[in-house]
C-alpha cells in the first residue's frame, strides 16, 4: 500500500498541484511587497481560467488549422488578458479611488463569481462544465523511456518529477527565481519594498507611489491569469464554475508563510500542493480504512487554518500594506 | 548673494493663516535658527520651501533664480534638503539602501551594492557623519537615524539644509555632536535652517535669528547682542520665567506603590529589572536616565499598556498590576505619553473627541453608551481655552495642529481629567519657552493640590526644576535617588550613564582630590 501511496508520481502531482498556488502567491507576494493587499487573487484565477477556456474552446472549433493547433496557446493568452483587466481594476478601486483594499478584493471575488456563472449560461446554455477543449497542451519534455532494470526505475523518478509538466509549471519556478532576485537586486525591487514600507519616504526622494502600486498589482494579475490557465487548459482541460476553491485564499498564506518572498512562497505553495496530493492518493483507500471522503478534502484548507497560526505574529509584513497613499 | 531666498510667502488653511507675506533669506555658510510659539508657521514655512505644501502666493528664489518647487523632487533638484522630525526613513532597510534610494547606482536596473556602499562610506567621511552603511535602520538609535537623514540629503547633494526640530529627540551628547557636524558642514559652504525651541541651543549654535509670531516674522536678532531672556521675549511678547519658582512639598500619604517590578520590551528582553518605587500625594517624582533604558516600559506596566512578567503595583493600597487601562484610568490614573501621534491622539478624530477619549465611556460625557454632544463640545471649548492650544475651533482634526499644540492638546485632556495620579513622559517635548513655563507650573500646581506626580524626562533640567526626588535609571534599574536639593547636574549625568557611586562621589570631590 505504501509504494502506491509515495511514488514519484505523488511528487510530480504535489508540484502541479503547488503550481497554480505559487503563480498566486508569488503575485500576492508583489502586490503585497507595494503595499496592496490583493484579496481579488481568487476572483482574478477564476477570470482568467474562465476566458482561456472561452478562447480555446473557440479558436478550437473552428476549421483553419493554424488556429485550432494554436488554440490552447491563444487561450493562455486570453487568460492572461482577462486576469489582468481584472487585476486592474482593484488597482483602480484601491489605489487611485483609495477604497478599502479588502473591501474591492471581496467585491472582485464575487463579481468573477457571478460573471463566470452568468457566461456560462449565456454562452453555453447550461452551469457547470464546459465542453472540454479539443487541444491539451503537452509536457515540455518527451524523453523515450528506458526499459526495465534499476537505471529504468532512477530514470522514470527523475523523468516524472523534473521531466514530465506542462509550460506553466516551468513557468511558475522561474518567476519564482526571477522574482527573487528582482525583488532584492534591482532598482525596481528597492523602490517596490519602499512602497510597502514608507510610501512617503519613498515619494520624498522622488520614487512615484500609485504607478508603483498599479505597476505590481498588474504583475499579480499577470500571474494570476498564469495561475488560472494553467487550472483549467493545462490541468482539468474543462472549466468547472467556482473551480478556484480557495485557492486565491490559501496563496495569500503561502506567501505569509513565505515571508514575503517569491521562492518562500513557492516552497509554502509546495508544501499545500504536497497536502492535496496526498489527500487525492488517499482517496483511494478510502474504503479501506472508512473515513469519509470530506475529511480528505479538508486537508488542505485545515494545513492552512495551522500554518497561519503558527507563523502569523511572528512573521513581520510590510509595514504599510492596506493602507490607501493620499498625497498631503 | 543668498543661496535661498523666500519672498512674501502667504500660506492659509481652513480658518488659519499659518504664514502671511513671509520673507527671509539665508546665506550659505550660516545657520539661521527659525525662533517662534507652538503654531507660529515654522514648519508650514520649511514645507513650503520643501515643496511638501504650496503657498497660495509668493516665490521661492535660489541662486536668485525663481524656481518652482511643486515636490520634494523638485527641491531635491535646486539643492534644497530636509531632515523631517518624523524621520522618512524605511525600517527594514539598510544605511546603505535607505541613503541611495531613488538614486541608485547601477547599470540595467540593477543595483551595484559595493559602489553604493563606497558612496556611502565617502560622504560620511567627508563629513564626519560615522554609520554604519549596512546596519539595520531599525537596530539604530535615534541619533544614528537622524544622521542617515542628513546623509540622505548629501548625497542628493543638498546645498541648502533644513531641520525641523532635530534635537528634540536627542541625548546633550547627541546633541552636541550634531551642533559640531552642523558647523562643518555650513564651513563647507552648505547654509541651514534650523528650528528649534531651545533657547540655549540656539545661542550656543545659530549665526542669525529669525523669530516669527502668528504667521509672521516679526524679529531677527543675533546671539552676541541677546540672551535666553531677550530671544524668550522677541517671541512671546512678554517676560517668560524660564525656571518656575517651586514651594516645598508637603508630602502625604503613599499613592503609588511599586514592587520589584519586572517588565519586558517587545523583543521579550528584560527592560525592568526589579524595581521598586512610591510616590506620595503632594511629591512630584522624577526619572532622569538616557532614553531606552526601561523608562518608557515602566510607564506602560503603570497605566496598563504592558503587561508586567512579575511584580505588583498597587494604587491607594488597591492592587492594580494588571487590571485593564479603562479601570486605572477609573481609579484615578492620568497618562502623557511620550509619543503623542502614535499613543496620545488619535490624529484623524477632531479636537472635542480626542479631548474626551478616557472620559467617552463615563458620565457626564456619556449614560448608558451615548455620548453627549453638547457636553463634549462644552468640556472641549473649555480645555482648549484653559491650556492655550492654538486652532480656529474644536472642528479641526488633530493631525492639522502644530507639534507643540499636540502636545498642550494631550496635557489638556490628561490634567483636565483631574487625575490622583500623573503619569507623565517627556510632558514638554517640542513646546515653546511659554508654554513650557505653563505646564510646568501646572504640574506644580497638581503637586500642591495633593496630587502624585511620577515625571520621566530626557531633559535633565526639567527633572531638577520640578521634582521633589530624583530616580536615575540604568539599564532597567534604578542607581541611584536624590532628595531635591543634594541632586547636582554632573553626577546625575554620570549615574544615567552607567557610573558607579564611587566615581560619582571622585567626581564631585575631583576638583580638590585630583
Ligand atoms: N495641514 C494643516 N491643516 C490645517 N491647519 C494646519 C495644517 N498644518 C498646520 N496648520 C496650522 O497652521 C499653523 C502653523 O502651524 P506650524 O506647524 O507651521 O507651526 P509651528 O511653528 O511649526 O509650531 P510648533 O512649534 O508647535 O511645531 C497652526 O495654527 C496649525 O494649526
Ligand atoms: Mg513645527
Amino acid at each position: 500500500m505504501l509504494s502506491e501511496v509515495i511514488n514519484p508520481e505523488l511528487f510530480a502531482s504535489a508540484i502541479r498541484m503547488a503550481t497554480p498556488l505559487a503563480l498566486a502567491a508569488i503575485g500576492g507576494t508583489i502586490c503585497e511587497r507595494s503595499g496592496v493587499v490583493n484579496i481579488a487573487l481568487e476572483g482574478i484565477m477564476l477570470i482568467g481560467a474562465f476566458f482561456g477556456v472561452v478562447v480555446a474552446l473557440a479558436a478550437g472549433s473552428t476549421h483553419i488549422s493554424w488556429l485550432v493547433a494554436a488554440s490552447p496557446w491563444l487561450g493562455i493568452l486570453a487568460a492572461v488578458v482577462a486576469s489582468v483587466l481584472m487585476a486592474g481594476l482593484h488597482a483602480f478601486a484601491s489605489i487611485t479611488l483609495r477604497m478599502d483594499q479588502v473591501v474591492s478584493g471581496t467585491a472582485i471575488n464575487l463579481l468573477a463569481l457571478g460573471l463566470t456563472g452568468f457566461l456560462m449560461v449565456t454562452l453555453y446554455g447550461h452551469p457547470g462544465t464546459t465542453d472540454p477543449i479539443p487541444v491539451a497542451i503537452n509536457a515540455v519534455f518527451n524523453f523515450p523511456t528506458p526499459a526495465g532494470g534499476l537505471l529504468a526505475t532512477a530514470w522514470s523518478w527523475i523523468d516524472q518529477i523534473v521531466f514530465s509538466y506542462t509550460p506553466i509549471v516551468y513557468a511558475a519556478m522561474i518567476a519564482a527565481v526571477v522574482g527573487q532576485w528582482a525583488l532584492f537586486h534591482t532598482r525596481w525591487g528597492l523602490h517596490l519594498r519602499a512602497l510597502g514600507e514608507h510610501p512617503r519616504a519613498a515619494d520624498t526622494v522622488g520614487i512615484r507611489v500609485l504607478r508603483g502600486r498599479y505597476v505590481a498589482v498588474l504583475i499579480s494579475g499577470v500571474l494570476g491569469g498564469l495561475a488560472g490557465a494553467n487550472l483549467s487548459i493545462e490541468q482539468v482541460g474543462s472549466f468547472n464554475e467556482n473551480m478556484t476553491a480557495g485557492r486565491g485564499f490559501i496563496a495569500l498564506a503561502a506567501n505569509i508563510f513565505g515571508r514575503w518572498t517569491p521562492i518562500g512562497s513557492y516552497l509554502a505553495s509546495l508544501l499545500f500542493g504536497f497536502a492535496d496530493a496526498l489527500q487525492i492518493k488517499l482517496q483511494a483507500f478510502q474504503s479501506v480504512v472508512q473515513i469519509p471522503v470530506q475529511f480528505f478534502l479538508m486537508l488542505p484548507y485545515v494545513l492552512t487554518v495551522v500554518v497561519l497560526a503558527g507563523v502569523m505574529g511572528r512573521a513581520v509584513a510590510p509595514a504599510e500594506v492596506g493602507k490607501p497613499y493620499e498625497k498631503e | 548673494m543668498s543661496v535661498l531666498a523666500l519672498r512674501e510667502i502667504t500660506k492659509t488653511f481652513p480658518g488659519v493663516v499659518a504664514n502671511e507675506r513671509v520673507s527671509m533669506s539665508l546665506d550659505a555658510g550660516e545657520i539661521v535658527a527659525l525662533l517662534g510659539e507652538n503654531g507660529a508657521g515654522k514648519s508650514t514655512l520649511m514645507n513650503v520651501a520643501y515643496g511638501l505644501l504650496a503657498a497660495d502666493s509668493g516665490e521661492v528664489l535660489v541662486d536668485g533664480e525663481p524656481v518652482r518647487i511643486r515636490s520634494p523632487r523638485d527641491a531635491i533638484a535646486v539643492g534644497i534638503g530636509m531632515v523631517h522630525q518624523h524621520f522618512m526613513l524605511v525600517q527594514p532597510f539598510t544605511v546603505t539602501e535607505n541613503i541611495v534610494l531613488g538614486q541608485e547606482p547601477g547599470r540595467f536596473g540593477v543595483i551595484d551594492f559595493a559602489e553604493a556602499r563606497k558612496r556611502v562610506r565617502e560622504i560620511s567621511e567627508r563629513n564626519g557623519l560615522e554609520v554604519d552603511p549596512d546596519a539595520r535602520i531599525a537596530d539604530l538609535s535615534v541619533g544614528m537615524q537622524q544622521r542617515v537623514e542628513i546623509l540622505k540629503a548629501l548625497y542628493r547633494g543638498a546645498r541648502i539644509l533644513i531641520l525641523d526640530e532635530p534635537t528634540a529627540v536627542l541625548t546633550p551628547q547627541e546633541v552636541r555632536e550634531l551642533f559640531e557636524v552642523l558647523r562643518a558642514l555650513v564651513d563647507s559652504g552648505l547654509a541651514i535652517v534650523l528650528i528649534t525651541h531651545k533657547l540655549d541651543e540656539v545661542m550656543l549654535a545659530a549665526d542669525r535669528v529669525i523669530v516669527m509670531r502668528d504667521g509672521r516674522v516679526v524679529g531677527e536678532t543675533t546671539p552676541s547682542v541677546t540672551d535666553e531672556r531677550g530671544l524668550a521675549r522677541l517671541m512671546v511678547g512678554r517676560d517668560v520665567v524660564l525656571r518656575v519658582e517651586r514651594g516645598s512639598p508637603h508630602p502625604g500619604d503613599v499613592l503609588l506603590e511599586v514592587d520589584d517590578l519586572v517588565v519586558d520590551d517587545e523583543r521579550g528582553l528584560q527592560a525592568v529589572r526589579g524595581v521598586g518605587l512610591k510616590v506620595r500625594g503632594g511629591e512630584i517624582v522624577g526619572i532622569a536616565g538616557v532614553d531606552g533604558n526601561g523608562q518608557r516600559e515602566l510607564v506602560e506596566a503603570i497605566v496598563g499598556l504592558r503587561r508586567p512578567k512579575s511584580g505588583r503595583i498597587s494604587l491607594k493600597g488597591r492592587e492594580i498590576t494588571h487590571a485593564p487601562v479603562r479601570e486605572t484610568i477609573a481609579a484615578g490614573v492620568s497618562h502623557v505619553p511620550e509619543d503623542r501621534q502614535r499613543r496620545g491622539l488619535v490624529l484623524q478624530f477632531d479636537l472635542a473627541e480626542n479631548l474626551i477619549l478616557g472620559d467617552h465611556a463615563r458620565p457626564p460625557v456619556a449614560t448608558f453608551g451615548v455620548v453627549h454632544r453638547k457636553v463634549v463640545e462644552d468640556i472641549a471649548e473649555r480645555r482648549i481655552r484653559d491650556y492655550d492650544v492654538r486652532t480656529p475651533s474644536w472642528r479641526v482634526l488633530a493631525g492639522n495642529l502644530s507639534g507643540g499644540n499636540q502636545q498642550k492638546l494631550v496635557l489638556a485632556r490628561e490634567l483636565g481629567r483631574d487625575p490622583e495620579l500623573l503619569v507623565t513622559a517627556q510632558p514638554t517635548r517640542g513646546l515653546d519657552v511659554g508654554a513650557i513655563e505653563f505646564v510646568h507650573r501646572r504640574i506644580l500646581a497638581e503637586r500642591d493640590e495633593g496630587k502624585a506626580v511620577l515625571m520621566v524626562s530626557m531633559e535633565l533640567d526639567e527633572v531638577m526644576a520640578l521634582s521633589d526626588r530624583i530616580l536615575v535609571m540604568y539599564r532597567g534599574e534604578f542607581v541611584a535617588e536624590f532628595a531635591a536639593g543634594e541632586a547636582d547636574a554632573e553626577r546625575i549625568g554620570l549615574f544615567m550613564t552607567g557610573g558607579t557611586t564611587r566615581e560619582a562621589e571622585a567626581a564631585v570631590a575631583g576638583g580638590g582630590a585630583g
